[in-house]
């Protein structure tokens, strides 16, 4: 049986390993490469995080340089991982559909108690919509970032007017990611949202919240049951 | 989904490796081929007397005049770098010619080495050595500092934002910082930025132009020649065999395009720079380099992780391929 309800707890299996993982990896190294990439321009030793007691290396351009590069590392494998994983298996609940941005607003003003939330689907339209703002963002930090890796090899050169436009648009990513993730951090203000939470870090949420909020999700889940 | 066929499962296994590796990688690279050939120069320590008779060197003399108009014109009351109640305003010492300032882009140090039983006194020629990977121009976070097709590494001071990171990831500590001018006080001048950097361009100008750098022109006893980089590596070594002596330049910091020749071993040269350096009213203060040999480059370790970079998205599109068909073949729908 692969809808994995567990009844006697009353939770309900909203993520897999493979997505547990992913977005683990993916959370702990986009951190990482924000503080290291932060380091990158003269800041910590400027604004002296640096004489904060066990944070003198972070104003060593060498130690955050390589941080950055190992953090990349890690971002890079789980974002091929997703990408595949998910493309092999045609799950794309997490992409946007039409309607979205619509539902968006309907769903946050129902927090604020303006109206009903629309019926929601595994993920709420806002997430999707966190989802493709947050993945582009990472993509772009990425691609952007490949090519600032390539140019520090020796014998690698490109144009200066590219790779001007390529840093620019490597740091305008760093602020479109930190904002995403305050944002997608922001969520949890509110607690409406908080029984999403433990779904993150062990794949099980509760099943009446599922069906309270996810109906469109649980209707799925337990026709194909019956 | 358990039926799901062995093709079925390779044809998406494809198109979402190569969906990835679009995604990640890009369509293609906009990389210089260089057909241009570099320029270097040679500096011969046994040639350079430091302009004896003259006040100042007269490479340092043509330097200055050559780049008086791009010197900085700072505001007035310039802030310090807050929260630090410092600043680097070289503004009241223009005149200085005994190290590196925004005002004085090459200077002449002099040292007494002994060598062999022999004691030599070498005037040793200092500015940006332009090297062949420069960690300033590589790790820049704006990518103002830029290495030019012709070999020459330049900094765009319209644009640059003056965080001296270029200086410290230096070897040498070249380029010097003058606060009160550049981008910076448009944007967040008591927050952010210091100013703008300045260093020797080798001339970029003059060089893209066929002519020599100025420094090279006005050198009387030739101790100071400009060639194309290739000959003068060639032209160095060939020296440097004659005399029995030693070269600097071309494996350090990864290699660059200055070579300088002497009699005596860089490591004695070092330490007398050094002993120099440490008697000076503030030994922390830059603009006074030493010649530290066979140093590496700022990027050399970041470089090895990059081949991990290149393996990442390959191990990545295994392990997703391997689960994926694991839990397809299970049946598992919320993975």
């Amino acid at each position: 049986m692969s809808e994995k309800t567990v009844k006697n707890k009353k939770k309900i299996k909203r993520h897999g390993l493979s997505v547990l993982f992913v977005h683990c990896t993916v959370a702990i190294s986009t951190f990482v490469l924000i503080f290291s990439g932060l380091g990158q321009m003269p800041l910590y030793k400027r604004y002296m995080l640096d004489l904060v007691p066990g944070l003198s290396w972070v104003s060593d351009f060498s130690v955050t340089l390589s941080i950055h590069y190992w953090a990349a590392v890690v971002l890079i494998f789980a974002i091929v991982y997703h990408i595949v994983f998910h493309g092999i298996r045609r799950d794309f609940d997490m992409l946007p559909r039409r309607g979205d941005m619509k539902e968006s607003v309907q769903i946050i003003m129902a927090v604020f108690g303006f109206g009903k939330e629309p019926e929601n689907d595994k993920y709420l339209a806002e997430q999707r919509l966190a989802y493709i703002f947050i993945g582009s963002s990472l993509l772009i930090l990425v691609f952007t970032g490949i090519i600032k890796v390539l140019k520090n090899l020796p014998h690698i050169n490109f144009s200066e007017d590219f790779i001007y436009w390529i840093t620019q648009i490597h740091n305008l990513g760093t602020l479109l990611i930190i904002i995403g993730v305050v944002v997608h951090l922001g969520a949890f203000i509110f607690k409406e949202n908080w029984p999403m939470l433990p779904g993150i870090f062990t794949g099980k949420i509760d099943l009446e919240y599922a069906k309270r909020r996810h109906s469109i999700w649980y209707d799925r889940i337990f026709e194909k049951k019956r | 989904m358990s039926d799901f066929s062995r093709r079925e499962f390779l044809k998406r296994s494809a198109a979402a490796g190569v969906a990835s590796g679009v995604a990640l990688t890009g369509f293609g690279k906009n990389a210089v081929a260089s057909d241009v050939a570099q320029v270097g120069t040679i500096i011969d320590l046994t040639k350079c007397d430091g302009c004896k008779g003259l006040d100042t060197p007269a490479c340092v003399t043509a330097c200055r005049e050559e780049n008086k108009d791009r010197f900085p014109e700072p505001i007035d009351n310039i802030e310090n770098y807050w929260p630090h109640k410092k600043k680097e305003d070289w503004s009241n010492k223009k005149g200085l010619t005994n190290r590196l300032t925004p005002y004085n882009w090459t200077f002449v140090q002099k040292t007494n080495v002994e060598h062999d039983g022999k004691q030599h006194t070498l005037h040793i020629p200092r500015r940006c050595m332009h090297c062949d990977n420069p960690p300033c121009a590589n790790l820049c976070p704006f990518s103002v500092l830029h290495k030019m097709p012709e070999g020459p590494v330049v900094i765009d001071h319209d644009l640059c934002f003056g965080g001296a990171k270029c200086r410290t990831v230096c070897p040498w500590g070249i380029p010097a910082r003058q606060a009160g001018v550049g981008i910076y006080l448009d944007i967040a001048p008591k927050l952010a930025g210091g100013g703008v950097m300045y260093k020797c361009d080798h001339c970029y100008s003059r060089v893209k132009s066929g002519r020599e750098p100025a420094c090279v022109e006005a050198c009387p006893r030739n101790a100071i020649i400009f060639g194309e980089k290739e000959k003068m590596r060639a032209l160095a070594q060939r020296r440097a065999a004659e005399i029995n002596g030693y070269i600097y330049g071309d494996k350090e910091n990864g290699g660059t395009s200055t070579f300088y020749v002497s009699p005596v071993p860089f490591e004695k040269i070092d330490v007398e720079l050094m002993k120099q350096k440490a008697a000076q009213p503030n030994p922390k203060a830059p603009g006074f380099p030493g010649m530290p040999v066979d140093v590496e480059n700022f990027t050399e370790t970041a470089n090895g992780i990059a081949w991990s970079m290149a393996i990442a998205p390959v191990a990545g599109i295994a392990a997703a391929a391997g689960v994926a068909y694991k839990t397809m073949k299970g049946g598992e729908k919320n993975v």
